[in-house]
């Protein structure tokens, strides 16, 4: 395992004042958050950050960090000497939700030095009147097909997990997991995995598993919320005269009618067609009409009758 | 349980959960989400009796108002603000991929 120095991380000295270490945490934050940071590797760099600022903004860590980590360099290899945490009292308790970081968040080094749960002396013990503690959530993205929302299938899913050893300590394991994923699932939804989470305390039960549903990139279908969209090639006669097309969709075909007169970039709605829900979404059809090339004498010999006896100029509507 | 048994998923927004289970999920302190709700700052789950039952988005919001607050020392009402804007920005960025052809 290597050792890892938050004071580099958060560019501070290593006797920089609490405010500092405040302030180059929310700089940071401020560059690195993933839903503004344009940083190709920010998701990571901000666990990263809020790991240092969880340890250097608690005084009781950030003192035993100093001790453990004295002389150690970034990257070098790192094994903390058996009970080098007797004889501070940390007040934290851990992975709890005041630290609104699961488990999985933190690094292996992290999980080392400070993820000694129920232990007599660790960080991590249950604190005062804590006796019976529910378990904690743990969080997960799962990658779905979009053709999952209609099937309900099970997939495998794996996860580095926090499991406490024989003494005490917690060590980030992976663990792999068959889920079946319920029916009607869409971007952005949670899946609950109910006693799937962190072991509780005493008698108290464990919490969940949330899993966060994500779509994989589907290269005809895309979804918005329930509703399912997808771009329609149309013949230039399917559009002009009206038609009745057989759209493909997860479920099977659907027939559905254009209307006469339809044109490129407009959008049909076919309620109820769209992710299975109660109710279910609706199907959005974007219309392309896609021209025949003229590339025979007779398709050319079409066009040409057309130019001539058709009084059309794409261009005229709005100067009227 | 071995791993290979198939565990079974709820939708989170089929799921009646108590108070402490929400403030779990969302990854917040309880009385915080009581605070919060009660000021109109982040949305309210929908409740009946004692459990309340809340969406993968209203998760999100929530997770976010209490990062903001806490990463920032941020007023409420500015990590609400905040919140807002991230939520309008990942509808925008979610428009764009579905308009961008693949």
């Amino acid at each position: 395992m290597q050792f890892k120095d938050y004071y580099q991380i958060l560019g501070v000295a290593r006797d920089e004042a609490a405010d500092n270490i405040k302030k180059a945490f929310r700089k940071l934050a401020r560059k690195y958050h993933p839903d503004i940071s344009k940083e190709p590797d920010a998701e990571a760099r901000m666990k990263e950050i809020n790991e240092a600022y969880t340890v250097l903004s608690d005084p009781e860590k950030r003192a035993a960090y100093d001790q453990v980590g004295k002389g150690y360099q970034p990257g070098q290899d790192f094994r903390p000497p058996p009970d080098w945490d007797a004889g501070f009292e940390f007040s934290g308790e851990g992975y709890a939700p005041g630290d609104l970081h699961g488990a999985g968040d933190f690094s292996d080094f992290f999980a080392e030095l400070f993820g000694r749960m129920g232990g007599q002396h660790g960080p991590f013990h249950a604190g005062h009147g804590a006796a019976n503690l529910r378990g904690e959530n743990h969080h997960a993205k799962v990658l779905l097909d979009i053709e999952d929302a209609y099937t309900s299938p099970s997939r495998q899913i794996s996860l580095r997990v926090p499991n406490v050893d024989g003494s005490g300590r917690v060590r980030l394991t992976t663990r792999t997991l068959n889920v079946k994923i319920p029916k009607g699932v869409h971007e952005g939804q949670v899946i609950r995995l109910a006693g799937q989470g962190a072991p509780g305390f005493g008698n108290a039960p464990p919490g969940d598993l949330m899993l966060e549903v994500h779509f994989r990139p589907h290269g005809r279908f895309t979804a918005d919320g329930r509703d399912l969209q997808l771009t329609l090639p149309v013949a230039p006669w399917e559009a002009a005269l009206g038609s009745v097309i057989a759209v493909d969709l997860p479920q099977g075909p659907v027939k559905v009618r254009i209307p006469a007169g339809a044109q490129s970039g407009r959008q049909l709605r076919v309620r109820g067609k769209g992710l299975p829900d109660n109710p279910p979404g609706d199907l959005l059809l974007n219309i392309q009409v896609i021209l025949p090339p003229a590339d025979s004498p007779k398709a050319k010999q079409i066009y040409e009758n057309m130019q001539s006896e058709l009084a059309f100029d794409p261009r005229r509507e709005g100067r009227d | 349980m071995s791993d290979d048994d198939i565990i079974i998923g709820t939708r989170l927004d089929e799921s009646w959960l108590t108070l402490e289970q929400v403030a779990s999920t969302c990854q917040v302190e309880a009385d915080w989400l009581q605070r919060r709700i009660a000021e109109g700052l982040v949305p309210p789950p929908e409740r009946m009796g004692g459990i309340w039952r809340l969406s993968g988005t209203m998760v999100a919001r929530i997770r976010r108002t209490r990062q903001v607050e806490r990463d920032f020392d941020a007023f409420p009402e500015l990590a609400a603000l905040v919140a807002d804007l991230l939520e309008e920005m990942d509808d925008l960025r979610a428009q764009i991929r579905r308009l961008t052809p693949r």
